[in-house]
């Protein structure tokens, strides 16, 4: 509408601190204003376009007794939390199957009689002789780097 | 015939596994929750002195033991004292209990881990309620963290008699967490040693108290592993190494969270006062911007000498926010894990990365002290001859992880979390304190200080200080007994035992009386790995009698 006649015409009455009014929607057709429920469920279903139309939203355009619905958060049909957990859980598996089997074909390959000693990264349980009680540990443990028949690199000096 | 006991590849491999099983959540979720219960910085005094005093020589004293005698826990007692096995056996029962509880945290970081990869994170923001009208009932009134935690971490019950039934979710985090510790400690020791007021006494004690456990004394653990050292191994440097380690690691981990501490109080804090305001704004219809944090006071007191009587209805539903009792909030343990920290890291950028990585520092830390203390159950099994013949390695293990891992199913239960404080509170603390006070007084006084002493010389080519013997024989057995009757008469005097339970209709916690089988329960975990040491000496002392009954005694 196109005022012509100037502000001073504009007639306020009821303020309140914020912009607040009330509205009748009316059918022309028909000569009655439609109820109250069917308004608001039709608010309800387009309050995007109408906070939109005011730049406003939900948090600054209120409409009494029309509670917002919030938007839900996107739920994946599958929760992402179990791809990870299966990962990771076929991962170990493998990993404990491998090193039960390769334990396995070690002790097999030590009971046939096998002599080589094996990567250093595993001990090796040879039979020892123990003289006197004490045992006396293999030469060949380790790889066969260090000789246990002689003393350490520390001991070498008696100490005073 | 003997077979070579394994041993460590090099000694740092060694202080590599002490450490990693030392330093453990205690440091990170303990530790600092001390600190600012008694008296912040000054915390430091009686803790660095219980440090000195009791902890690194009861830490050198079992490293020592395991690398004298190259046993388990069981063996190594025994050695010492035919009468003494017992107490091996208690540290085997006590690392048993700790070992079915402990993992299910690792179970719970494993959960929040896998939960990391998703925005926004599941714990920064609410659900929705039914009609999609408003947040969940319970999210509201408590936060989104802590939703996230009681509901769907734990989804626990109002009260430890509502036992529900086992929730999936975190039953497949803890077989995973099983399966873990299984895959590392498969290949045997090798793979275990990975690249932890003043005046008021119970200042005092709890500094004893938290170094004592920190340290993970009286486990078996550390006997096990320096067992598998060499003989001439270093062990008090080590011994000195790994507390001290163990120690500046809980003062680290203290700056961090005392930083978070101060950063979720002003957080909440912020949002308590936005609730209020937009409460106020709303109820009497000011205008948007109006109230701010400034003038809060004033308006409040304006409104209520202009609006009596609306103001009286809106205040009960007003908080009285204050930033002091938000700072004076000092939580522990899993609230301080699992509810402070995530509510810190959801407001950060990133926050996915810094989620994933704080858990899987929570995981490294766990898995770690596992290692440890599965290590003190195996180890015992392993030396054993009938066992470990009839069996190999990687069956027993797998035997003892299996078994843990079915009692642990217990825990993730609806009222799981309440079972599992009462393991944490009592299933390993004056038990623990019995068997290190038995083994002090074993190694001084009926082993002999003089004969140890001279053994350790035989071993390592060096004189064992002053110091050490002093702390040994005198210092710290007396330390101990006084925690012990400590602990005994706060026991008795605070009369019944209680708990804190989640109130979903609140949204916060409440204090409740733990039933009648739940304390028996507690009694019979104290009592279980204490009652080891006096039977077994009993039954040893019977069967030496029947034996010397055939034969007449030499002269």
């Amino acid at each position: 509408m196109y005022w012509s006649k100037g502000i001073s015409h504009v007639l306020l009455c009821n303020v309140t601190q914020r912009v607040s009014f009330w509205f009748v929607v009316t059918d022309p057709s028909k000569n009655h204003t439609l109820p109250a429920v069917e308004i608001q469920s039709a608010i309800r279903m387009n309050r995007n376009r109408i906070n939109n139309a005011f730049f406003l939203n939900d948090q600054t355009l209120e409409f009494l007794k029309i509670p917002s619905t919030l938007a839900p958060p996107t739920d994946p049909s599958v929760p992402i939390w179990i791809i990870i957990f299966s990962v990771i859980f076929c991962i170990v598996i493998v990993a404990v199957l491998l090193l039960i089997l390769s334990g396995i074909r070690q002790r097999r390959r030590k009971s046939k009689g096998a002599s080589e000693v094996d990567g250093t990264e595993d001990k090796c349980e040879n039979m020892i002789t123990i003289e006197n009680g004490i045992p006396c540990d293999p030469l060949d443990t380790k790889g066969g780097h260090i000789n246990d028949a002689f003393m350490t690199e520390d001991e070498r000096l008696t100490p005073l | 015939m003997e077979k070579a006991r394994p041993l460590w590849a090099n000694p740092l491999q060694f202080v590599f596994a002490c450490i990693s099983y030392a330093v453990g959540l205690g440091n990170v979720w303990r530790f600092p929750y001390l600190c600012q219960m008694y008296g912040g910085g000054s915390f430091l005094v009686p803790y660095i002195i219980m440090l000195i005093v009791e902890g690194m020589p009861l830490l050198y004293l079992e490293l020592a033991v395991g690398q004298r005698m190259r046993q388990g826990s069981i063996g190594a007692w025994r050695t010492i004292s035919p009468y003494l096995g017992g107490v091996g056996l208690a540290s085997m029962v006590v690392s048993f209990f700790l070992s079915t509880y402990y993992n299910i945290i690792n179970a719970w970081a494993f959960w929040y881990l896998f939960h990391s990869f998703q925005d926004p994170l599941p714990w920064s923001v609410c659900p929705l309620n039914d009609n999609h009208t408003g947040y969940d009932q319970e999210c509201e009134k408590a936060s989104s963290t802590q939703y996230f935690w009681y509901r769907k971490t734990l989804n626990i019950s109002p009260s430890i008699q509502d036992s529900g039934r086992v929730q999936w979710e975190p039953a497949l985090c803890l077989i995973l967490a099983w399966l873990v510790v299984y895959l590392c400690i498969l290949r045997g020791t090798e793979s275990t040693g990975k690249l932890e007021q003043l005046a008021n006494p119970k200042a005092w004690i709890n500094a004893a108290t938290q170094i004592f456990f920190s340290l993970g004394l009286g486990f078996g653990s550390l006997i096990a592993f320096a067992s598998y050292n060499e003989p001439s191994n270093n062990c008090q440097k080590h011994a000195i190494i790994v507390s001290l380690i163990n120690s500046s690691t809980s003062v680290f981990a203290s700056i961090v969270t005392f930083s978070i501490y101060g950063f979720k109080a002003t957080f909440n804090y912020e949002s308590c006062l936005n609730k209020v305001i937009l409460l106020l704004t709303n109820s009497f219809d000011l205008e948007d911007g109006f109230l701010t944090a400034s003038n809060l006071e004033q308006v409040k007191s304006y409104l209520e000498s202009t609006f009596p009587g609306k103001y009286s209805e809106v205040l009960p539903q007003m908080k009285n926010c204050s930033l002091q009792s938000e700072l004076a909030t000092a939580v522990q343990g899993t609230g301080l894990s699992f509810i402070v920290y995530t509510e810190a890291i959801k407001n950060m950028e990133v926050s996915q990365l810094w989620s994933a990585l704080y858990f899987f520092m929570l995981l490294m830390l766990g898995i770690g002290s596992m290692l440890g203390n599965t290590a003190a159950i195996l180890t015992p099994l392993t030396d054993n001859k009938v066992i470990s013949s009839h069996l190999p390695k990687e069956a027993i293990s797998g035997l003892v992880c299996f078994v843990n891992c079915v009692i642990g199913l217990v825990f993730t239960m609806e009222a799981g979390n309440y079972w599992f404080d009462i393991f944490n509170e009592y299933a390993a603390t004056l038990s623990l304190l019995l068997i290190v006070l038995v083994e002090t007084i074993a190694v001084c006084y009926v082993y002999g200080l003089r004969r140890f002493e001279s053994d350790l010389k035989a071993m390592t080519g060096r004189a064992l200080n002053w110091y050490w013997k002093a702390m040994w024989a005198g210092v710290s057995p007396l330390l101990i007994i006084s925690l012990f009757v400590f602990y005994l008469s706060d026991y008795i005097l605070t009369g019944t035992l209680q708990y804190q339970a989640w109130d979903a209709s609140q949204g916060q916690l409440v204090t409740k009386d733990y039933p009648p089988y739940a304390l028996a329960i507690i009694g019979l975990l104290v009592a279980s790995s204490i009652m080891c040491i006096p039977l077994v000496a009993l039954g040893t002392f019977i069967m030496r009698c029947l034996k010397r009954g055939d034969t007449p005694p030499v002269a």
